[in-house]
């Protein structure tokens, strides 16, 4: 029984370091993707969802929940994988001989890194709520952070006279 | 060619690219950044030139060989915790999180390998087998927590520079060989484990391999694509219609 647990353990490994070659080779081209955080915001209003709780009937509610919750869940996705990306980019700018610029990227990555850590929070809670649509769990505060981001990366942006792409306007 | 001069080759042809690595180690001063990753490699050639010049003798060889493999164990630990530093010390926010989770999996491998330990400890009646037991449940310990790294940066989105994630790679491919080829080697008939060791001496030299790839590989470059303002607009039109239906 131990013998098959360790082989199934080691099977588990090979296809786990497998998996993170492929991704790299994917993560070699990063692609930001733009967020609508007015629609975003909207969706994760909780007046909204309480409006639709007491007009609609309940299987209809929980098919809208759900329906929002799938969209809701795309969009932390791409702030999710914006995050990754931006903490990629700031790791070059933060090895940059202006002292400015270094230290703007350092604040960059921590707030991607926050942004990332509360995304996998919010998935979570999405997926708990999506499971059982009555549940309401307080939303996670990720618009205000994501702004915050995209201002910090306007910032290092300006800093950088020599970045061509107008990075901070495409997330 | 016999399986025995086969093995023989690998094994001399893995003493030749270690040879080579500790040369690269040395050429590129990586030394200076992966101190404990060096001194994994350093010890696994200085081992495989004792293990080369004792073969003859097979009391000095036995004690020579794993003494050197528990000095490797203990340094493969090593590195492991090098590389949570190398890939979790850029990110502050997320370091605190992740050492605790380190820790946590840390204990949460040590139970299964203790575990593995005492299923089998009635079996174990001769001094190798009991060696082979400790060398197992010590990459259960290795591998798992390579599994985690893998795992945890992937969840945190991050980017692992090209040197470390060939350390990981290839000291998670050969912990994985060796945890299989360990396992089974109490339960195989002599002719099997001399297949175990080719197999083993194999993936051992393509660690190598891996090591010596990702170490000599120029640094990949950041490649950020933007996506165009009209496929911005489409989306944001696209996600209000379907919000306001």
């Amino acid at each position: 029984m131990i013998t098959v647990i360790v082989i199934a353990l080691a099977l588990c490994a090979v296809v786990l370091f497998y998996t993170a070659v492929r991704s790299r080779r994917k993560q070699a081209a990063e692609l930001f993707r733009p967020v609508d955080l007015n629609a975003f915001r909207t969706l994760m209003d909780r007046d909204d969802e309480l409006f639709m709780k007491e007009k609609l009937p309940r299987s209809k509610f929980t098919r809208l929940k759900r329906q929002r919750i799938r969209v809701t869940v795309r969009y932390v996705a791409r702030i999710a994988s914006n995050a990754s990306a931006v903490l990629h980019i700031g790791e070059t700018a933060r090895l940059s001989s202006t002292p400015e610029v270094a230290s703007t990227a350092a604040q960059v990555m921590e707030l991607a890194a926050q942004i990332r850590l509360q995304c996998l929070v919010a998935m979570g809670k999405l997926l708990l709520e999506y499971a059982m649509p009555s549940l309401q769990l307080t939303p996670a505060m990720l618009v205000p952070k994501y702004q915050s981001l995209r201002e910090n990366v306007r910032r290092l942006g300006d800093l950088q006279t020599q970045t061509p792409i107008p990075l901070a306007s495409a997330i | 060619m016999s399986l025995r001069a086969v093995i023989y080759d690998v094994w001399i042809l893995g003493i030749g690219l270690q040879t080579v690595l500790a040369l690269v180690l040395l050429g590129k001063r990586a030394w200076q950044r992966y101190p404990v990753f060096s001194a994994y490699v350093f010890l696994n050639l200085f081992g495989a030139a004792l293990s080369y010049a004792v073969f003859q003798n097979k009391i000095v060889y036995f004690y020579a060989f794993w003494i050197c493999e528990a000095v490797g164990i203990i340094l493969g630990l090593g590195v492991v915790r090098e590389i949570f530093t190398n890939v979790f010390s850029p990110h502050p926010a997320l370091r605190r999180l992740a050492k605790i989770i380190f820790r946590v999996a840390v204990v949460g491998l040590v139970v299964p390998a203790v575990g593995a330990i005492y299923a089998q400890s009635g079996n174990a009646k001769s001094i190798p087998y009991a060696v082979l037991l400790a060398a197992q449940a010590a990459r259960i310990v290795e591998v798992g927590l390579i599994m985690f790294l893998f795992l945890c940066s992937s969840a945190f989105g991050l980017h692992w520079r090209q040197n470390v994630f060939g350390m990981a790679l290839g000291l998670g491919m050969i912990g994985a060989v060796e945890l299989v080829t360990v396992t089974l080697m109490g339960h195989v008939n002599s002719a099997t484990a001399e297949t175990l060791n080719l197999v083993h001496g194999i993936s051992f030299s393509t660690s190598l391999l891996i090591w010596l790839g990702y170490l000599l590989a120029p640094e990949r470059l950041v490649a950020v694509e933007v996506p165009k303002r009209a496929q911005l607009e489409q989306w944001n039109q696209a996600v209000t219609e379907l919000i306001s239906r």
